[in-house]
């Protein structure tokens, strides 16, 4: 028996394509993640109910999500902004930590009313997470040195000296862990009054809303999408490839170090050694989910968010490892891309002979097979 | 002094043995063209598949070879991605490491804190007994483990390999020039996936090393970043094998010179001119986690002068690295 495939590279992605990957990856990885709850003899019924149903059902689930979506938010437009002029911002955890580190300093050294200190707070966040990654964007801008490898370096690094001001110069006095002291009433993020929301929550839908008008309705978003869809073809057009890249990229920073400090001022007002469970690498899988605009940024972001706080109600309610959400993370991003490929070409398989194919057709169809 | 020296040798080699075996194997995986981000999480599932089967079978040979397989099959789900689906490089490894990080997490659980026997140390037959008489590095290097001397060995094996058979040349070439190679009769799609298993199955074997021999537990997260280290050591390696085991001791030194950082006293004496100009500066650089950022640092400067100075074209990074290949322009 032979089988055939045919490969042929679609003009267009089909309208339900769009739309149905990101819903039809999710459920897959959900599927496939019940294989491993089954394995520990935990229904997966009754883990997803909590997971999803319980979650967002309460009161105390609904705000614990949204908290926790901030600093996601922020974190998956550093990797959208990027990813739309086709560069992989893989470090924003390192600009996530540098803006945490230079922010919380600035809550605790400098003495002005939450009205100034706040926005003092998410400047120096936000331009700290920019600095980061100035240097792997400007070598990308300027040498063409791939991104991906030093951002991932520069992560590494400032993981290291984050952990370092916490044991050492930023270490609260008298206190035996790794932590700095608590950030005073005015520099944490307030709740919305009467909802009890983080304060947090609308300034990252401002963002996003920023961000869209940005890439959507900017000539400069207008030269992002562009490089990042033909870049040889933008610089004969006479756009500057480079400097979109250090925009982006900075940008795109400047936006991880706002999740960092978010998160400190919003959720656990003091850093600490080990505060972050891997935003800045969540965001990958967020910004994929979302790459078809901002707003899915934030529909992924309240996901993640989701699964996050649902992870940890398994956790104490199921005894189920809270790595579970590790797993499914890592299958939505396998499925993601196995969809991509499904994107770009439309598959014909036959099964069988086929009915006297020209012989020119199954050569070219030949090597393609052996894929 | 000889006792601090011969300790910072010991654990200089015993931290080097799986950044040469990971290193090793993202070497070839990233000749080949393809960059595996995934060694972190692939080291784990070897690290734990080693140790579980160690436990059940009682055979740490049986953990290794298992392993090795688990090593390659993982990485096989990497090839598949990015070799025939053209999906991204970056992507597929981080997923793969998000995915070994969670599957070992989820399932090492109840095996957690479990000690077994593994890889005893032994020294070379007939002429060990002379050269552990070798002061300061002869125990340390010859008072050892099977995959530690296996990890030295591996480095000419895999020089030989790539510059001196018609295969590893064959390798070379499709991550330098897919196009070419493929008119020239290279099957690209083969030979890319025949590196991507082979570099899995490298960090395969570097995880059951660190279960099996190093730590001799299984522990979560027992990698602790030594896969990203890995990544950047094939690049300060600047893609040469020989380098890769220099490379690796000097990551090596700096590990063990941080557990030793506070024995090294280099501190001026409180009387000497300028003590209290220069103290803080060396208690800083001499910080133990300070210290862990100078192998990435010196690995991105490695990277920048290599690139800078891109007219010694052979020691660059392989030219097709990170770009998928297809034939269907053809």
């Amino acid at each position: 028996m032979q089988v055939d495939v045919e490969l042929t590279a679609r003009e267009e992605v089909p309208r339900w394509m769009v739309y149905g990957t990101p819903v039809f990856t999710v459920l897959a990885a959900l599927a496939v993640s019940a294989v491993a709850l089954v394995a520990l003899d935990v229904s997966p019924l009754a883990a997803y109910e909590v997971m999803f149903v319980q979650t967002v059902t309460t009161e105390f689930g609904l705000t614990e999500t949204v908290a926790k979506a901030v600093p996601l938010i922020f974190a998956g437009l550093a990797v959208y902004l990027p990813l739309k002029a086709q560069l992989w911002n893989i470090g924003a955890e390192g600009q996530l930590f540098m803006g945490a580190v230079v922010g919380t300093w600035i809550g605790l050294n400098v003495s002005l009313p939450m009205i100034g200190l706040l926005p003092l707070m998410f400047v120096g966040a936000g331009a700290a997470g920019a600095l980061w990654i100035a240097v792997p964007a400007w070598l990308r801008a300027r040498w063409g040195i791939n991104e991906i490898i030093t951002t991932l370096l520069f992560t590494f690094v400032a993981a290291d000296i984050k952990n370092y001001v916490v044991r050492g110069p930023m270490q609260a006095p008298g206190a035996n862990f790794p932590q700095t002291a608590q950030l005073p009433v005015a520099g944490q993020l307030p709740t919305v009054p009467g909802v009890g929301l983080p304060v947090g929550v609308l300034l990252a839908v401002v963002f996003v809303a920023l961000t869209y008008l940005l890439v959507n309705h900017t000539r400069l978003g207008f030269e992002i999408t562009f490089i990042g869809a033909n870049d040889e073809a933008a610089e004969q057009a006479g756009m500057s490839t480079s400097k979109i890249y250090l925009f982006v990229l900075m940008v795109g920073g400047a936006f991880a170090g706002f999740a960092g400090i978010s998160e400190i001022s919003g959720v656990q007002t003091r850093l600490r050694a080990f505060f972050a469970p891997g935003y800045g690498f969540t965001a990958i899988p967020i910004a994929l989910l979302g790459r078809n605009g901002a707003f899915q940024v934030l529909l992924a972001a309240l996901f993640f968010a989701v699964i996050f706080v649902g992870g940890s109600s398994v956790q104490t309610l199921m005894s189920v490892p809270a790595a579970i959400v590790d797993v499914i993370q890592a299958l939505i991003i396998l499925f993601l891309i196995t969809a991509e490929f499904f994107k770009r070409y439309s598959v014909a398989l036959s099964v069988g002979r086929k009915p006297g194919p020209e012989p020119q057709a199954a050569a070219r169809a030949e090597p393609e097979g052996e894929l | 002094m000889a006792g601090l020296l011969a300790g910072l040798a010991n654990a200089t080699v015993n931290a080097s043995t799986v950044l040469i075996l990971a290193g090793l194997g993202e070497l070839i995986s990233e000749r080949a063209g393809v960059l595996n981000l995934g060694v972190e999480g692939i080291m784990l599932v070897g690290a734990l598949s080693g140790f579980v089967t160690t436990v059940v079978t009682g055979s740490y040979w049986l953990g290794l070879g298992v392993a090795i397989i688990a090593g390659g099959l993982l990485s096989l789900v990497h090839a598949f991605l990015c070799i025939s689906l053209n999906s991204d490089q970056a992507v597929s490894g981080i997923m793969l490491t998000l995915l070994g990080t969670g599957l070992t997490t989820y399932f090492g659980n109840s095996y957690s804190g479990n000690s077994i026997s593994g890889f005893p140390e032994r020294t070379i037959p007939f002429v060990g007994e002379v050269l552990v008489g070798i002061p300061i590095v002869g125990p340390a290097l010859f008072q050892s483990t099977v995959t530690d001397y296996a990890a030295l060995l591996l480095v000419p094996c895999v020089w030989l390999f790539l510059y001196r058979t018609n295969l590893g040349l064959e390798l070379v070439s499709v991550g330098e020039d897919p196009e070419t190679a493929d008119t020239m009769g290279v099957d690209v799609y083969r030979m890319r996936y025949l590196a991507v298993i082979v570099g899995g199955a490298f960090a395969g074997a570097a995880g059951a090393h660190l279960s099996l021999a190093f730590n001799q537990i299984w522990s979560a997260g027992m990698t602790a970043g030594r896969g990203w280290i890995a990544v950047a050591l094939v690049i300060f390696a600047r893609w040469r094998p020989e380098r890769i085991l220099l490379g690796a001791y000097l990551f090596g030194l700096f590990n063990a010179l941080q557990l030793y950082s506070q024995a090294l006293d280099l501190t001026l004496a409180a009387g000497t001119p300028f003590a209290s100009l220069f103290n803080p500066v060396i208690d800083f650089v001499m910080n133990p986690t300070i210290m862990s950022t100078y192998p990435y640092l010196a690995t991105l400067l490695v990277l920048v002068v290599t690139v800078v100075r891109a007219e010694n074209r052979e020691l660059a990074q392989p030219s097709a690295l990170v770009e998928s290949y297809s034939r269907e322009s053809d």
